[in-house]
């Protein structure tokens, strides 16, 4: 049946709104990736265009530690909550299960408070122990955020599964095993990696709560690039910046099959 | 509908197995996240310390809330989530309309290009937008050779200039919830409307508008809470004059002399006006699909 179709005036206004919102998004990315080539000391007029920031990319320390530091808490705290994400999702899969509402609160809860309240609230627990905070403290912060998110992707996945699959290949005789390794899983596994790329995503993305749980000399990407933004030597952001936006863009090309399912999660 | 598990007993779930599998993640999270707030709660009733905390009761930082010494970054914050839900709402809108009902094979490219920079890393777009905004950055050199200014205008560490990075930011999270509740909207309904005498504008605010009201609640959750903490973009656009309730806990956090108590109070309080945010919005969304299902 054709849908009634939008009089040009509404169509009219909301592609202009569209493609105004499209400039806004793309005009600071835009911008980043060409300053990044433009050789001059102070980051806004044009000066030439030049490589020079991104081999003093390659020759910087702290930035190369910082690089492994945010690899290392983003895989590891990936791998945690995707795995506790997953056992909680199919412990969580009966609607009928007691006590599933409040289960169900604790593990929204966490999206709905602003960041900062997380990163003070832990701070103060780290201190409350007396637990020197470093690498540890960081990656307990980060599974802590990532494994509500990872649950409730995961969760979304398991509510479209058809459950007359599972019957069918026990009906054949697969054992209980045999059907969750190989029916249940693989078909639930895009709602998994999706749960892991947003879990990834979200790690090295995150600034605030790393700025309250990381000590004195751990430092992340975004923990690096503030401090250097803030003491005025930005020669090599531009340059990271864009390294950093090509590694977004791989992952959002790489991904296609994931991608709905992640689309799926709003 | 969804619940294809009604009606399925061969795959009977055994309770016992399901709390042993849920129980790690819940345990962490009352660990991490639960006891964290108790912690918040108690030390907002310490003697702060300049590097530290004494444990002597004291009952002057929440003095200090209730004497309103802390009202102005509250208002402050409050004021700039709410109008930056409302652009976002204004802007998103459009915007999820008008991507779900571009032709299907077209829709996931466009939704993938408002995805992207929403994984861009934060702290990256807000630099860029330093960029862009600062005095003798890329828009004033773009005005000045267009020749419609002729000063530079100073939009960097101002409102305007948060109001902007905020709104940029946040604009996602209100566009994709909003895009999947319009996507799945009957538009036939919208015909139906029509056939019956409703003009377009008519239509829109009888039929489309409720039904996706489900998607503003969404994304007005996603921006205003979020906003409300904010921390980083007034800090690294913002007028240094007016702090936000963010900046605030931040400093009395890491700077020193150190006030852990006022922190703890100051979270403490923003949580409690979160938590009103939430209940408030949940039962006016509560309230409005009553009288929507007797009205």
């Amino acid at each position: 049946m054709k849908l009634p179709r939008l009089s040009s005036f509404f169509k009219g206004m909301n592609l202009t709104v569209f493609t105004f919102v499209m400039i806004f998004l793309y005009i600071p990315i835009l911008i980043l990736i060409i300053f990044s080539f433009n050789d001059a000391r102070i980051i806004t007029s044009w000066k030439g265009f030049t490589f020079k920031y991104y081999a003093q990319l390659w020759e910087n320390a702290a930035i190369k530690e910082a690089f492994w530091n945010t690899m290392l808490i983003a895989i590891l705290s990936t791998v945690i909550s995707t795995l506790l994400g997953l056992i909680t999702a199919l412990g969580l899969e009966n609607k009928r299960l007691k006590g599933r509402r409040g289960f169900m609160g604790l593990l929204y809860a966490p999206l709905v408070i602003p960041d900062i309240l997380m990163g003070v609230s832990l701070a103060l627990l780290f201190n409350f122990l007396r637990v020197n905070t470093g690498m540890v403290t960081v990656l307990i912060a980060h599974i802590t955020f990532c494994v509500s998110y990872a649950v409730i992707v995961i969760q979304s996945r398991l509510e479209d599964f058809d459950y007359s699959l599972i019957e069918a290949a026990m009906d054949l005789g697969a054992k209980p095993r045999t059907t969750f390794f190989k029916v249940k899983l693989p078909l639930i596994m895009p709602g998994v990696i999706a749960a892991a790329l947003l879990s990834f995503t979200l790690s090295i993305d995150d600034f605030i709560i790393t700025f309250f749980t990381s000590g004195r000399g751990f430092d992340t990407l975004p923990i690096y690039v503030e401090g250097t933004i803030r003491r005025g030597t930005i020669t090599t952001i531009n340059s990271l910046s864009t390294l950093m936006i090509g590694f977004t863009l791989f992952l959002v090309v790489f991904t296609k099959r994931i991608r709905k399912s992640l689309i799926s999660f709003f | 509908m969804r619940d294809k598990r009604e009606i399925k007993p061969v795959n009977s779930f055994n309770q016992k197995i399901d709390y042993i599998l849920a129980a790690p993640a819940l345990l962490w999270l009352t660990i991490f996240f639960l006891v964290p707030y108790f912690i918040v709660l108690i030390y907002g009733f310490l003697t702060p310390d300049i590097f530290d905390i004494k444990f002597e009761f004291s009952l002057d930082a929440y003095r200090q809330i209730v004497d309103g010494t802390y009202f102005r970054p509250f208002y402050v914050s409050f004021r700039m989530a709410l109008l930056t839900t409302v652009l976002c709402i204004l802007l998103g809108y459009p915007v999820a309309y008008f991507i779900a009902r571009a032709k299907e094979k077209l829709r996931n490219t466009l939704l993938v290009f408002i995805i992207i920079p929403f994984w861009t890393n934060l702290i990256i777009r807000i630099f860029s937008w330093r960029i862009f905004l600062s005095y003798n950055g890329v828009l004033n050199d773009f005005l000045i050779s267009l020749g419609l200014i002729s000063q530079p205008l100073e939009i960097m560490r101002t409102d305007w200039a948060v109001i902007l990075v905020m709104v940029y930011v946040y604009l996602p999270y209100m566009i994709l919830p909003l895009y999947s509740v319009l996507e799945k909207l009957d538009f036939t309904l919208l015909h139906a409307a029509m056939d019956l005498g409703a003009n377009e504008v008519k239509a829109f605010f009888k039929i489309t508008l409720p039904l996706s009201m489900g998607g503003i609640f969404a994304g007005v959750l996603l921006v205003f809470i979020p906003a409300l903490g904010a921390y980083l973009i007034p800090q690294l656009v913002g007028d240094q004059r007016s702090l936000y309730v963010g900046q605030v806990i931040t400093y009395k956090i890491k700077n020193i002399p150190r006030n852990w108590p006022m922190a703890s109070a100051l979270s403490f309080t923003l949580l409690i006006l979160v938590a009103v945010c939430l209940l408030a919005g949940y039962y006016l969304y509560q309230n409005r699909q009553k009288t929507k299902r007797f009205g």
